[in-house]
C-alpha cells in the first residue's frame, strides 16, 4: 500500500511539473492531457495510480477524442473547455461547468427561454448543450454525422424522453428507413433551442399551434383542417374538445393513414369523442351516431372485418367516407337538402345504381322511435314482446309437462 | 338397436333427407348469422376469425339461405304433388282437434284429466313446430332478400321497410333459434330420445304414447291405399311447377338486374 501511494504521488507530481513547466504552450497541443487521456490503457494506468476504480464505460468516456479535421471545434484545446483541468488531481464538479456559453452566448439565451432552461437563469441547463450536440465530436448541423442530423437527433432526444414509438411512426420510418432527411424529426415539430412544453401557449405543439407546425410540410390539409368544424372551433373559440392533427394521427406513433389499419380503426377513433356522452351533450350532438353506425350494415362489416383481417383494405364506408376528414363540416350548418344531395353522390361511389329513394334506407344515425322511423321501432317492439312471450310460453308448458309426467310415473 | 324391440316405419327417405338438409342449413345459418347480429361481441369476432373473415361468413350465410329458400319452394311443390297427384291427406294442417288435445294434455299434466290425449300421426307439438318453421323460413327468406338487394327494393318501398326487415330478420332469427333450443330439444331429445327422423323407425312404445291413433291403424293395417293418379292432375302439377320455376327465375332476374353493390373500391395506395 505504502509503495503504491508513493508511486501515485510521484506520478501526479511529474504531470503537474510538466504542466507548470510547459505553461500555456503545452495546453495548446494538449500533450499533457494526453499523458493520461490518450488511450484506454493510459486512463487505466492513471486511475490505478490515483487508486480509483473506474468502470469500463467510464474509462472509454475519459479517452480524449480528437475533433475531426475541419470540424467547427478542431482548433480548440482541452483547457479551453475544461479550464480547471490544469489542477491535478482535477477538482470535483469540473464537469458541471458549461464552457460552451463562452462562445455561444446567444444560444444560451435561447435555451434559457425554453423548457430546457436553467431554472435560475444561469448556465446549469436542464438539458446541457452536449446532451444534444455531444461533448467532443461536435459537428456542423448539416454534417450527416452530426449528433443533430435528421438521422441522429432522435437518439439524442430518446436518451431522456421515452417516445420510442416515434421510430415506428410514419415520420420515424421515413427518416430512419426511407432515408428521407426532410421527414419530420423531433426538432421539426418541437423546435431546437426554443423548445417549449405543449402546455405553454407559445409552444409549436400547443393545441392552437399544432396545425401550423404540421402545416409546415402538410400545408393544404392543415388549411382544410382549420376551415373544418373542428379546426374553426379551435382557432376561433379555443375549444378544448375538438381534435387537432395529433388526436387522430397521434403525435409520435403516427400511422400511415393510407394503411388499412388506419381506415379500420377510424370509427373507433371518431367514437372516442362522438361516443362520449359528457362531451357531446355540450354541443347537442347525438352519441347514437357511433352505435347506429356499428349496428348498421357498414359498421357491422367493418367491426367484424377488423377482427379477422386488420391489414386488409375494407370496401365498406367508414365515418370519413361520408363526412370527410380534414374538411369535416357540421351537418346542421350544411342543411338537410344539401346533405341529401351530397350523400347520394357518396352512396353512388359504391352503389352505382342508388337513387334518391335509396337514401331513405338509412336512418341518418337516428335510433328508431315512435316518431322517427316508427315502422322499425314497432317491429323491434313486436319482437321484444313476441320472443320472451313465445319462449316463456314454451318453458311454462315444458315445466308443466315434466311435472305432470313425473307425477304420473310415480303414481303408476 | 335391440332387435326384439318392435318398430314401425314413421319416416321415409324423403323425410330424412329433408330434415338433414334443413338441420344443416339451420345450424349453419345460426352460426353465420348470429355474429352478424352481435358484431360487437367478442364471441362474434371469434366465430368470424375461425371461419376466416366476414366475407366468407356472409357467403356461407347466403349459400345456406339460398338452400333453405329452395327447400321451401321444393316443399310447397312436394305438398302439391302429394296432395294433388298422389291424393294423400295433409296430416300437418292443424285442426280444432289439435287445440282440444293440447288442452287435454295440460289438464292431464295438472291432474284434471285421467288420460292423455290420443294423438294421430302428428301431435300438436309437431304441428306447432312445423308451422313455425314454414312461417319462419318464409319470413327469413323474404326479409333476407330485402337485405341482400336494398337498392332494388328501395325502388318499390320506402327504404324504412328494408331497415324494418333487418330488425325482423334478426328478431325472427333469435325467436327461431330459441324455439329450437326449447321446444324442439325438449320434445325429441329430452322427453324422448327420438331418432325416428334419422332412422325412419320409431319403437312401438313411443308410438303408442305419442301417436296411438296412427299406431292402431298401422296395427290393423288400415292405412288407406293410395288412390290412382289421373292425367289431368299430373298436368296441373306440371303447370304449377313450371309457373313456380318461371316466377322464381323472374324474381331473381328482377332482383339482380340493376346490378349489385360493387365488390371492390379503389383504396388509395392499394391498387
Amino acid at each position: 500500500m505504502e509503495s503504491k501511494h508513493r508511486t501515485g504521488a510521484a506520478y501526479l507530481l511529474a504531470v503537474a511539473a510538466a504542466i507548470l513547466l510547459g505553461g500555456q504552450g503545452l495546453a495548446a497541443d494538449d500533450g499533457a492531457c494526453l499523458e493520461c487521456h490518450g488511450s484506454e490503457q493510459q486512463v487505466t494506468d492513471a486511475a490505478a495510480a490515483m487508486d480509483l476504480k473506474l468502470s469500463q464505460e467510464r474509462i472509454e468516456q475519459l479517452v480524449r477524442r480528437a475533433p475531426q479535421a475541419g470540424a467547427p471545434h478542431a482548433g480548440i484545446s482541452c483547457l479551453d473547455c475544461h479550464p480547471k483541468a490544469g489542477e491535478i488531481p482535477h477538482p470535483a464538479g469540473m464537469l458541471k461547468e458549461s464552457p460552451c456559453v463562452t462562445c455561444h452566448e446567444d444560444e444560451l439565451k435561447q435555451v434559457n427561454k425554453s423548457t430546457h432552461r436553467d431554472p435560475k437563469g444561469g448556465n446549469d441547463l436542464r438539458a446541457p448543450c452536449w446532451a444534444c450536440h455531444r461533448a467532443h465530436d461536435v459537428r456542423a448541423v448539416k454534417d450527416p454525422h452530426s449528433a443533430t442530423s435528421p438521422f441522429n437527433i432522435a437518439s439524442r432526444c430518446l436518451n431522456c424522453h421515452d417516445k420510442r414509438e416515434y421510430l415506428v411512426g410514419v415520420h420515424g420510418h421515413g427518416v430512419q428507413l426511407g432515408g428521407l432527411d426532410f421527414a419530420a424529426t423531433c426538432v421539426s415539430c418541437h423546435g431546437g433551442h426554443d423548445i417549449l412544453a405543449p402546455s405553454e401557449a407559445g409552444s409549436r405543439v400547443a393545441r392552437r399551434n399544432i396545425s401550423f407546425t404540421c402545416g409546415k410540410c402538410h400545408g393544404r390539409v392543415a388549411e382544410a383542417y382549420r376551415e373544418s368544424v373542428h379546426g374553426a372551433a379551435l382557432t376561433e373559440q379555443d375549444n378544448a374538445d375538438v381534435p387537432t392533427c395529433v388526436d387522430c394521427h397521434e403525435a409520435h406513433r403516427t400511422l400511415d393513414p393510407l394503411l388499412p389499419r388506419f381506415r379500420l380503426g377510424s370509427p373507433e377513433m371518431c367514437g372516442r369523442c362522438h361516443n362520449n356522452k359528457a362531451m357531446m351533450v355540450k354541443y347537442k350532438i347525438s352519441t347514437a351516431v357511433y352505435d347506429t353506425y356499428v349496428a348498421d350494415f357498414h359498421g357491422t362489416t367493418a367491426e367484424l372485418f377488423r377482427a379477422a383481417s386488420p391489414d386488409q383494405p375494407l370496401n365498406k364506408a367508414v365515418c370519413y367516407d361520408c363526412h370527410g376528414y380534414h374538411d369535416v363540416e357540421s351537418v346542421r350548418a350544411a342543411g338537410d337538402k344539401l346533405i341529401k344531395e351530397r350523400l347520394l353522390v357518396k352512396c353512388q361511389v359504391c352503389h352505382p345504381q342508388a337513387t334518391a329513394a335509396f337514401l331513405t334506407a338509412w336512418t341518418s344515425h337516428y335510433q328508431p322511435s315512435p316518431t322517427k322511423y316508427p315502422l322499425i321501432y314497432w317491429v323491434k317492439v313486436f319482437y321484444w314482446l313476441v320472443i320472451p312471450g313465445t319462449i316463456g310460453f314454451f318453458l311454462v308448458y315444458i315445466a308443466l309437462d315434466v311435472w305432470g309426467r313425473r307425477r304420473h310415473r310415480r303414481s303408476s | 338397436m335391440n332387435p326384439r324391440v318392435e318398430t314401425f316405419r314413421r319416416f321415409t327417405a324423403r323425410h330424412i333427407v329433408n330434415h338433414w338438409v334443413m338441420m344443416i342449413a339451420f345450424a349453419g345459418l345460426v352460426i353465420t348469422g348470429m355474429p352478424q347480429k352481435f358484431a360487437g361481441e367478442a364471441w362474434a369476432k371469434g366465430i368470424v376469425l375461425i371461419m376466416g373473415g366476414v366475407e366468407r361468413v356472409r357467403f356461407v350465410h347466403h349459400l345456406l339461405g339460398t338452400i333453405m329458400a329452395l327447400q321451401l319452394v321444393w316443399h310447397v311443390l312436394e305438398g302439391v304433388w302429394l296432395h294433388l297427384v298422389k291424393r294423400l291427406g295433409m296430416p300437418m294442417v292443424p285442426r280444432i282437434a289439435d287445440v282440444k288435445e293440447f288442452m287435454q294434455q295440460i289438464k292431464f299434466n295438472i291432474g284434471m284429466e285421467k288420460h292423455p290425449p290420443r294423438m294421430d300421426r302428428y301431435g300438436f307439438a309437431e304441428k306447432l313446430e312445423y308451422l313455425a318453421l314454414v312461417w319462419g323460413t318464409a319470413m327469413m327468406v323474404l326479409t333476407g332478400l330485402l337485405l341482400l338487394y336494398p337498392v332494388r327494393w328501395s325502388s318499390l318501398f320506402p327504404g324504412e321497410v328494408i331497415l324494418a326487415a333487418k330488425a325482423a330478420h334478426g328478431g325472427e332469427a333469435i325467436l327461431a333459434f330459441l324455439s329450437v333450443l326449447t321446444w324442439h330439444v325438449y320434445f325429441v331429445h329430452i322427453r324422448h330420445w327420438n331418432t325416428a327422423i334419422f332412422t325412419g323407425k320409431l319403437d312401438a312404445e313411443s308410438y303408442a304414447e305419442e301417436h296411438p291413433l296412427e299406431l292402431a291403424r298401422l296395427r290393423r293395417d288400415e292405412e288407406p291405399a293410395p288412390r290412382p293418379s289421373e292425367v289431368w292432375r299430373v298436368v296441373v302439377f306440371v303447370a304449377i311447377t313450371a309457373v313456380v320455376i318461371v316466377a322464381v327465375a323472374a324474381f331473381y332476374w328482377w332482383l339482380r338486374t340493376p346490378g349489385t353493390t360493387i365488390w371492390t373500391i379503389k383504396v388509395p395506395g392499394w391498387s
